[in-house]
């Protein structure tokens, strides 16, 4: 426990004095996480510090085991921060339990897996309705209908995941993702379990759906084409960031020091 | 051809072997995965195993130390009895000259202290000969200075007063102390001893006051003994050597066809208690039959969810080459290594059960188990165990070997819709039906075990139904607005959901609970509750015909009698049907206590209010002709006789021919004098007799009552009606504990297999939690989402399995105990909402453990 966390009325201050952004959506400030193992504990974040403004499309790149997948657990509040803090839309993590940072999931984030996470014995559209119902909707399951007629799948509404192919599971977790409209959306390698065309499928539908709802999206990716369709990119390396670069402009922008 | 065929054989012998060999084989390498997710079906099978192999031992070992002590119990090689009359001296001859001759006779009679005021206990009178006992040996608590003295030496007379030997709890009932004298009939005896032991004890089923043991020559002294007195005469034999029980009981039908004697030997030593022993043991296997099916679905639940988790293996197994029949021989084999290990456990526990029952029993019932191993019974165990494993076991192994190749990596989610071979549902018929044979061949009763298959198969199936029910309902339920009813509701009819492992596995636990919870409860009631409107207070018995007036007048008149009744009575027994004796008739069991022993009759003129006739018609008032007699009407319908039928009824000594007037239906629970002959006035008029009179009085006047009347007439005794009643209420007491316990078998077997239901679903249910989680779901919202789940699948079936258990306990009441059935709903609800309870705390803890992991790990995408 840091000072700073134990303080959540400073941490859920919006970090202010971002270069391009007025008001930065993430902020992270010193982060590390360490996790015990076997063979005693182990780093693997070893003091990130990140701000990333809203409606920016991020791309964060790094070999296996660079703390890609760890940077965006802490970010969805599914792992806690060793040290550091943590603040994603103006809503500092410390101090919040597990069904806070749930409740905070449910409003402004959305999430995509490389594995696609559907619920296997919920059909397609009780998939994409699920974050609707506890946010406690009227129309969830018409909005979830519209959803996953958004991305093509309007004819599979009663299949169940077992029942869809790879691709339209993974169109069926982005409605899912975009369903409550959410301010931030987190995708993992989101085609690395599928085929060329059928990713580059739902890279477009990813972007486009990014585009028409103006959402902040953090994408993780071997992918070095698709880093480039973000506006910028960072590169992490043994739980560290040693890249970070704007797309296009090819200027070194180190956030940390950016940003404060 | 030959070249090739014998090289291919060749190859089979040397190494690479085909069919249960390299099963075998590849079982042997599944199983080293250890006995993960097994516990449950060994547990199962261990279980019922155990309950069925203890219950059939320590009944075989209870009935072979019965007839260990056979003669003991009986008190010699065959007895003889005679009630009202004693045996002729030409009858005494006769068997003097084959056999030593013990004589006991019995009565009943009131014993009092000293003082007007003394209490009067009702006690069973045993007056013995010089011989009594002729084997085994009375052990008895004599008075200082007597110890060491004989039996006959203790109840000899000394100073003017008859020794008595009593049993030790008339101490307290007579309030009298060991030296005391006790006035029985008309003199007083002085109590020598305490009898801690009659070696005979058991051999009398039911009596209703605690011994007192006097001489045979004392009894002519108490004045008790009267024409009619209800006086039975036993008279016991050490056959000569050259003599059996068999030629003797032959003989002596042949010398005296009509002596109405009742014979017994040692293989009916305690006939009421045998067959007492032989229903009980029948109810509890059938107990543990439902323990060991219960646990069935649990072992079916266990390979299906093993196998579930061994799919990758069967695909990959399949995909290299190996057909269904070696997928299926494979996981056949590690099935039955793994029954055999519980089996094994069952039965070790099983044969060890008659020493801990034999340690709790110990001689309260007159006599000690014969230890020992019983190999029947642990064989019929095992053979239950084998084949209920290997039934359950079936439907799921037949999936997994039909299903093909590449639709099984799919099945993950999605039930196969594979289509279970002929051979499989063969199998399953034949596995079933011997299974359902072994049960009805090894029963004692037959036409009860039948009963129970046939509802233990629709049991099984109404539950399989009623999932399926409540899948459909939940389906087709409109969409609640409450996210997490909707969830709960619709997690029912989810692919891959528990609820049909749920239901059937709780359901019939539950079943069993319900109706053993009813039927314990419908005895008790009619014990107890129909006491206080109907019953008299009081049967005075043995009035002599010239007392009767005297009597009336005493007790009519007494302050706060409300109600006096008198009838004589007599004892007799049914010689013969038609003609036919009832060795050689074919006599239903319900109503073969009829011809059992000896019934009490009775003679009137008039039917009373309570006589309903259902055929033929009764005899005018002063009717004189030849005897007629009203039948109740149960004994007639089972026999097909009505009116104009004959019967030939021994009453004292002798046959007499009666032509039946009517049938009439008799109600027992009221209480009321009820007998099964009533005859018409004339022949038994002049009989002798005595008569029996039932009292209803004020409770608080009941004590003087008995005093008044015991004082007036000596020779009569009085039995309290509740103190009679509380005594059939204690065995029935006693029953319901044994009962309870191995209902309580059948109830742990249900848990077992609701845990491994629940536990099966575990992994899924951790997934899903994480998943949403993710999704912003609270831990709160998940936990209610599932908690209404289990909430609503134990509510649906403790309803239906309340209706099963329901339908079982009115069958078992009305059609096999012939008593009356009343909904006890406190009984059901209480045992409903404890299902509900289970069901909804198992789900509680899954669900906990389920919220307790940790998201992470579960969605890194290595």
């Amino acid at each position: 426990m840091t000072s700073s966390e134990s303080s959540p009325a400073t941490a859920g201050k919006p970090a202010s004095g971002g270069a391009h952004s007025p008001k930065p959506i993430i902020s992270l400030e010193g982060v590390e996480l360490t996790l015990p193992s076997a063979a005693g504990p182990v780093h693997i974040l070893r003091g990130l510090d990140l701000l990333v403004s809203r409606g920016e499309t991020v791309s964060v790149v790094g070999p296996s085991g660079s703390g890609k997948s760890s940077m965006m657990m802490i970010i969805a509040g599914l792992e806690r921060a060793s040290e550091g803090t943590v603040s994603v839309g103006g809503t500092g993590f410390a101090g919040l339990d597990e069904d806070s940072l749930a409740r905070f999931r449910r409003d402004s984030v959305g999430i995509v897996f490389q594995d696609f996470h559907l619920v296997p014995t919920m059909t397609a559209l009780e998939n994409v309705a699920i974050p609707l119902e506890f946010a406690g909707r009227a129309d969830a399951f018409g909005r979830a209908a519209e959803c996953l007629e958004a991305v093509g799948l309007g004819h599979r509404l009663t299949h169940y995941p077992g029942q869809l192919s790879g691709g339209e599971q993974q169109r069926t977790a982005l409605a899912r993702a975009f369903g409550p409209a959410p301010d931030l959306l987190l995708a993992d390698e989101p085609t690395g379990n599928l085929d060329g065309e059928t990713g580059q499928q739902i890279i477009d539908l990813l972007f486009d759906l990014q585009a028409e709802h103006g959402t902040t999206l953090v994408l993780i990716t071997h992918d070095p084409q698709l880093a480039s369709r973000c506006a910028r990119s960072v590169k992490l390396l043994d739980g560290l960031i040693v890249d970070d670069v704007v797309n296009g402009s090819g200027t070194a922008k180190p956030a940390a020091a950016t940003a404060l | 051809m030959t070249a090739l065929a014998h090289s291919g054989g060749t190859a089979a012998v040397g190494g690479y072997s085909r069919g249960w060999p390299l099963a075998l084989r590849l079982a042997r390498r599944e199983l080293r995965g250890g006995l993960k997710g097994f516990r449950i079906f060994l547990a199962c099978l261990t279980l019922g195993v155990t309950a069925i192999a203890g219950v059939g031992s320590v009944s075989e070992s209870m009935l072979t130390g019965l007839q260990r002590d056979g003669r003991i119990l009986l008190g010699g090689d065959m007895e003889l009895r005679l009630t009202h009359v004693a045996a002729s001296a030409e009858q005494l001859a006769f068997l003097d000259s084959r056999a030593d001759v013990s004589r006991v006779a019995e009565m009943r009679a009131m014993a009092r202290g000293q003082g007007d005021d003394a209490r009067r206990v009702l006690v069973e009178l045993r007056a013995v000969d010089d011989l009594y006992p002729l084997f085994g040996a009375a052990e008895i608590d004599a008075a200082e200075a007597l110890r060491g003295d004989g039996l006959q030496s203790l109840l000899a007379r000394r100073d003017g007063n008859w020794g008595a030997v009593i049993d030790p709890r008339l101490l307290r009932r007579l309030q009298v102390a060991p030296g005391d004298l006790v006035r029985v009939g008309e003199i007083d005896f002085r109590i020598t001893g305490l009898l801690e032991r009659e070696p005979d004890r058991t051999s009398r089923a039911f009596t209703l006051g605690p011994t007192f043991m006097v001489a045979s020559a004392s009894l002519a002294d108490t004045g008790l003994v009267q024409p009619g007195s209800l006086i039975q005469n036993h008279y016991r034999l050490r056959l000569d050597p050259d003599v059996t029980a068999k030629t003797l009981r032959a003989d002596l039908g042949e010398t005296f066809p009509e002596a109405g004697w009742r014979i017994r030997d040692t293989t009916e030593a305690a006939p009421g208690i045998g067959r007492f022993i032989d229903r009980l043991t029948l109810f509890l296997t059938l107990v543990g039959l439902t323990a060991l099916l219960v646990g069935g679905v649990g072992v079916g639940n266990a390979v299906r969810s093993y196998l579930d988790g061994k799919t990758a293996t069967i695909a990959t197994l399949k995909c290299l080459g190996a057909p269904g029949r070696l997928i299926f021989q494979v996981y056949m084999a590690q099935i039955l290594a793994l029954a055999a290990v519980g089996i094994v456990i069952g039965l070790i526990l099983g044969a060890v059960a008659p020493y801990v029952a034999a340690g709790l029993i110990g001689d309260a019932l007159g006599w000690r188990a014969e230890l020992g191993l019983y190999p029947l019974p642990l064989a019929t165990a095992a053979a239950f165990g084998l084949l209920t494993a290997i039934t359950f076991s079936l439907w799921p192994l037949g999936r997994a070997r039909s299903v093909a190749a590449a639709s099984l990596f799919r099945d993950l989610i999605t039930p196969a819709a594979a289509q279970v071979t002929r051979s499989t549902l063969l199998g399953l018929v034949v596995f079933g039906g011997l299974l359902a044979a072994l049960a009805i061949f090894t029963a004692a009763d037959r036409r009860l075990a039948v009963y129970f298959v046939v509802g233990a198969i629709a049991a099984l199936l109404l539950f399989r139904l009623a999932a399926l029910a409540i899948m459909t309902l939940a389906r087709r339920l409109p969409r609640p607005k409450r996210p997490g009813l909707r969830l709960a509701v619709t997690n029912l009819y989810r692919p891959g959901a528990p609820t049909g492992s749920v239901v059937m596995s709780l359901g019939l636990g539950l079943t069993v609970l319900v109706a053993i919870a009813l039927i314990e409860g419908n005895l008790s009631r009619q014990v107890r509750q129909s006491l206080p409107e109907e019953a008299p207070g009081f049967y005075f018995i043995d009035i002599q015909p010239d007392q009767v007036a005297a009597f009336d007048a005493l007790v009519e008149s007494f302050p706060g009698v409300t109600e006096v009744q008198q009838m004589p009575m007599l004892r007799g027994r049914i010689a013969a049907v038609n003609g036919v004796p009832p060795s050689e008739l074919d006599i239903p069991s319900d109503v073969q206590w009829v011809f059992r022993g000896d019934r009490g009759l009775t003679w009137m003129r008039a039917p009373r209010d309570i006589d309903r006739i259902t055929s033929g018609a009764w005899w005018p008032p002063d009717y004189a002709g030849a005897p007629l007699v009203s039948l109740h009407d149960e004994v007639g319908d089972a026999l097909g006789i009505g009116p104009g039928d004959t019967l030939a009824i021994n009453i004292l000594g002798r046959n007499v021919e009666v032509t039946i007037a009517n049938l009439r239906e008799i109600d027992w629970a009221s209480l009321s004098m009820n007998f099964v002959m009533i005859f018409s006035p004339g022949l038994l008029e002049q009989a002798p007799q005595s008569h029996i009179a039932t009292v209803k009085a004020d409770p608080e006047t009941e004590d003087s009552l008995e005093i008044a009347v015991t004082d007036r007439f000596i020779n009569v005794s009085s039995i309290r009606v509740k103190e009679a009643l509380e005594q059939v209420g204690d065995l029935i007491g006693q029953i319901a504990i044994a009962v309870r316990a191995i209902a309580a078998v059948a109830l742990v077997a249900g848990v077992l297999v609701l845990a491994g239901a629940v536990a099966a679903g575990h992994h899924r249910r951790v997934y899903d939690s994480v998943v949403l989680k993710v999704l912003g779901a609270t831990r709160r919202s998940i936990a209610q989402a599932f908690l209404l789940e289990y909430g609503l699948l134990g509510l649906v079936t403790a309803a239906i399995a309340s209706a099963i258990g329901t339908l079982a306990a009115f069958l078992v009441l009305t059609e096999i105990m012939r008593a009356d059935f009343v909904f006890l709903p406190e009984a059901v609800i209480v045992t409903a909402l404890l299902a509900t309870a289970i069901t909804v705390g198992f789900g509680f803890v899954g669900t906990w453990r389920a919220l307790g992991q940790k998201a992470a790990p579960l969605l890194r995408n290595e």
